[in-house]
């Protein structure tokens, strides 16, 4: 191309090219690849089964005992010993193992979901914002309103500690003054001592009111509050202070944190949900973070900026669409991690409680039959367990090289 | 070097302290009030306050601002969380709640059944993952290669307890060839020294204790590994295949080089770095699988007592273990990032 007459370029005929998006050429990649394929299939085969069983074919766990058929083997034609076909058999309380498994599907699908959508949200979102404001400077009212959360933050605690709730409205507006007169050229110096003073005499003043020692402390705070809100901070601060949390989080091995906040909380799908949500929030938060670094020196952000667009255009127009792939790949391989995790926690008598169905719930329930022999009470859960996650990562996988060909892990 | 050693030290500071602070908001997880939820319906009185006196639990969590109000400023700072650092920095990490001795003190004696089981974990995870990796990436789009693929998609995708109780199906219940649980077989007695059996029992000249040890020690291994090793497979072959399109390889390459000194003098030496990390991280994954490992195998490591401790309710052994896990898991990350700048002499930290 570079070698070509500029002249040439005029014939081409731009408008014959067929059209085609970004989201097609990656369907259209997505659907030549086989194992994408095998992924997708496997996917929508549980989501069918799942959903359909779910809204067509009632189950209720509770009723569903019968100790005469516990244990029988898998049976594919009906025979005098078992009238009823089982064909993935039936476990210890009788209950048809089929059944279980189709209905338990539900569960855990849901459970991905859920979970995978409380990740992504709040840390996509936490880290879109600090991958943006790290990379572009804040705006007038965006510095207003981060530093009146931050005097709300450091207010609160003076205010807590004084039981005067009206503290954090004194020092949030500390902090819109530091915004305010940031153009204020006083030297570090001389600034530096005013708001300490201010912020001193803010929290100490009607901390006194309480006692002299509340006074003391109320002061202290408000000096260092003040000190904090003495320069208009930037969204760095912003973005190495959430970074920071969600170090804190990721020194955790993933699902341990899980199983002990579950552990804590008592068992149940929903806490589960919410535990394995909460504990994938850093992966997004990082990976969001640093594709907004990578595209936000573009020539087309700088193009939007340079415009006049706004910061909320600029952000969710120009650069969200561009930073999507990594993150569409990141959530269906988390889901096959939720599934995971949720399963694990099942297992562990922590997940979905009996006799509600669900794949891990139901091996922690079968496997101390094992010297039994009953191989199936066991190997169908597991076998569901393992196949989802696989659809999952294979489609994820697939998604992957379609999405981005040059990305290879 | 010293310098950046010390700095990375003074910055994980922070992560302990809000590590610590996780764990101690734990216990203000549990619904209703957290001493009889420990002991259960049915407990005494005297034990009730007994807990509550062990975990401060008749102090504010935080600050005490009445006490403030009071005048009293040694008595703000008198509340659970503080006492709760202040009882970790003497190395206590409370007692257990029905057995009523140190949490410690279990822990010591524990950890090493978990060790062994982990180091073992993470050396077959290599002898198999790294190999493979590597020639997966010198081999690419080859029957092997696709054989390792689809093998790592698998390995990654399987719930280990469900592996686990598979193995022992195959190889106790049917096969009879491997015990299904324990660390040793009832009778079998080995030297303590390291408290690793496999050592111990190689250092004292025990064969037949070794052989038992392995035997016991093998399923567990081999359904802890599993993660681990797809990881380090598709890591390694993926850092590989980066590094196998550099120029220098080519150039070493052209110049005649033998293949197996381009792969491993050229190119295994900068495709480490990546997987150096993911080694690290796949530590935690470990500690993390034991709690599911050891259950299923009877293991008597720190992750079967979580797990007895977690249907006891002994909530102060979940919160201690958990501790111990993410201080090991940073520390690990740590030396794997301090041991960047040991093996890639580009990277410099000053």
């Amino acid at each position: 191309m570079s070698e070509s007459n500029p002249i040439d370029t005029e014939f081409v005929d731009f408008a014959i090219r067929e059209h085609r998006s970004l989201w097609l050429d990656a369907w259209r990649r997505l659907l030549a690849s086989k194992t994408a394929m095998l992924g997708l299939f496997v996917v929508g085969l549980f989501v069918l089964t799942a959903g359909l069983s779910h809204y067509f074919w009632k189950y209720d766990p509770k009723s569903d005992l019968d100790y005469s058929s516990k244990l029988l083997a898998p049976n594919l034609v009906v025979t005098e010993d078992s009238p009823i076909i089982h064909i993935f058999g039936t476990d210890k309380l009788g209950r048809d193992n089929f059944r279980r498994v189709v209905h338990g599907g539900w569960n855990s699908l849901r459970v991905g979901l859920v979970a995978v959508s409380i990740s992504l949200i709040i840390g996509g979102l936490l880290g879109l914002l600090a991958g943006f404001f790290e990379s572009i400077d804040m705006n007038f009212w965006e510095k207003v309103t981060l530093m009146g959360l931050l005097g709300l933050g450091l207010g609160s605690l003076s205010a807590w500690v004084a039981a005067q709730p009206f503290q954090v409205l004194l020092f949030l507006g500390l902090g819109i003054l530091s915004v305010v007169f940031q153009k204020w050229e006083a030297g570090n110096k001389l600034r530096l001592f005013v708001f300490s003073i201010l912020g001193m005499l803010l929290g100490g003043v009607p901390g006194f009111l309480v006692g002299p020692m509340v006074g003391l402390v109320c002061g202290v705070l408000g000096l260092i509050g003040g000190l904090i809100l003495s320069r208009p901070l930037g969204g760095k601060v912003f973005s190495d202070v959430t970074m920071r949390i969600m170090d804190v989080i990721l020194s955790f091995p993933s699902y341990l944190l899980a199983i002990a906040i579950v552990a804590f909380l008592g068992p149940g799908l929903e806490k589960g949900m919410i535990a394995i949500g909460v504990v994938g929030i850093p992966i997004y938060a990082r990976l969001a973070r640093s594709a907004v670094l990578s595209v936000s020196q573009k020539e087309y952000v700088l193009a939007a900026q340079a415009v006049g667009e706004s910061h909320g255009r600029v952000l969710f127009k120009h650069i969200v669409p561009n930073i999507l792939s990594p993150i569409i790949v990141q959530s269906t391989m988390g889901l096959a991690n939720a599934i995971l995790s949720a399963a694990a926690l099942g297992f562990l008598g922590l997940g979905a409680i009996p006799p509600e169905p669900e794949w891990g719930a139901m091996l922690g329930d079968s496997y101390k039959y094992l010297s039994s022999g009953a191989w199936w009470a066991v190997l169908f859960p597991g076998l569901a367990i393992m196949l989802s996650v696989l659809g999952f990562n294979l489609l994820g996988d697939g998604l992957r090289d379609a999405l981005d060909p040059k990305m290879r892990i | 070097m010293g310098r950046y050693i010390l700095r990375r030290l003074i910055s994980v500071l922070p992560t302990l302290i809000g590590v610590t602070l996780i764990i101690f908001l734990f216990q203000r997880l549990i619904p209703g009030d957290p001493a009889v939820a420990m002991l259960g319906e049915h407990a005494t009185q005297e034990n009730v306050e007994r807990i509550r006196e062990q975990f401060g639990l008749n102090r504010p969590a935080f600050l005490d601002r009445e006490a403030l109000a009071n005048g009293d400023l040694a008595g703000f700072f008198d509340s659970q969380y503080i006492r709760y650092i202040e009882r970790l920095l003497h190395f206590d990490l409370g007692n257990s709640i029905h057995r009523r001795i140190p949490v410690l003190e279990t822990l010591g004696e524990r950890f090493p059944a978990t060790m062994e089981l982990a180091l073992l974990s993470m050396f077959i995870a290599l002898l198999i993952g790294l190999p493979v990796g590597i020639a997966s990436a010198a081999r690419r789009n080859s029957t092997l290669d696709g054989v390792t693929m689809v093998g790592s998609l698998i390995g990654v995708s399987m719930p280990i307890f469900w592996l686990g109780i598979m193995e022992i199906m195959l190889f106790s219940v049917f096969l009879k060839w491997l015990p299904s649980g324990g660390r040793l077989s009832t009778g079998m007695v080995i030297t303590p020294i390291t408290n690793l059996l496999l050592v111990d029992s190689l250092l004292t000249g025990n064969i037949s204790g070794f052989i038992d040890a392995l035997k016991n020690i093998a399923m567990p291994a081999l359904a802890l590994a599993t993660i681990p090793t797809a990881i380090i497979a598709r890591m390694t072959r993926s850092s590989m295949l980066d590094v196998l399109q550099e120029d220098y390889i080519r150039t070493a390459k052209a110049k005649g080089l033998v293949e197996r000194v381009v792969l491993f003098r050229h190119a295994l030496k900068n495709a480490f770095l990546p997987v150096i990390t993911i080694i690290g991280i796949q530590v935690g994954t470990l500690l993390a699988g034991a709690v599911l490992t050891e259950t299923i195998f009877s293991w008597p490591g720190i992750g079967k007592w979580v797990y007895d401790s977690i249907l006891g309710r002994d909530y102060p052994i979940v919160q201690g273990v958990t501790l111990l896990i993410a201080i090991i898991f940073l520390l690990v990350n740590l030396i794997v990032d301090i041991s960047y700048a040991t093996i890639d002499p580009r990277i410099s930290y000053d």
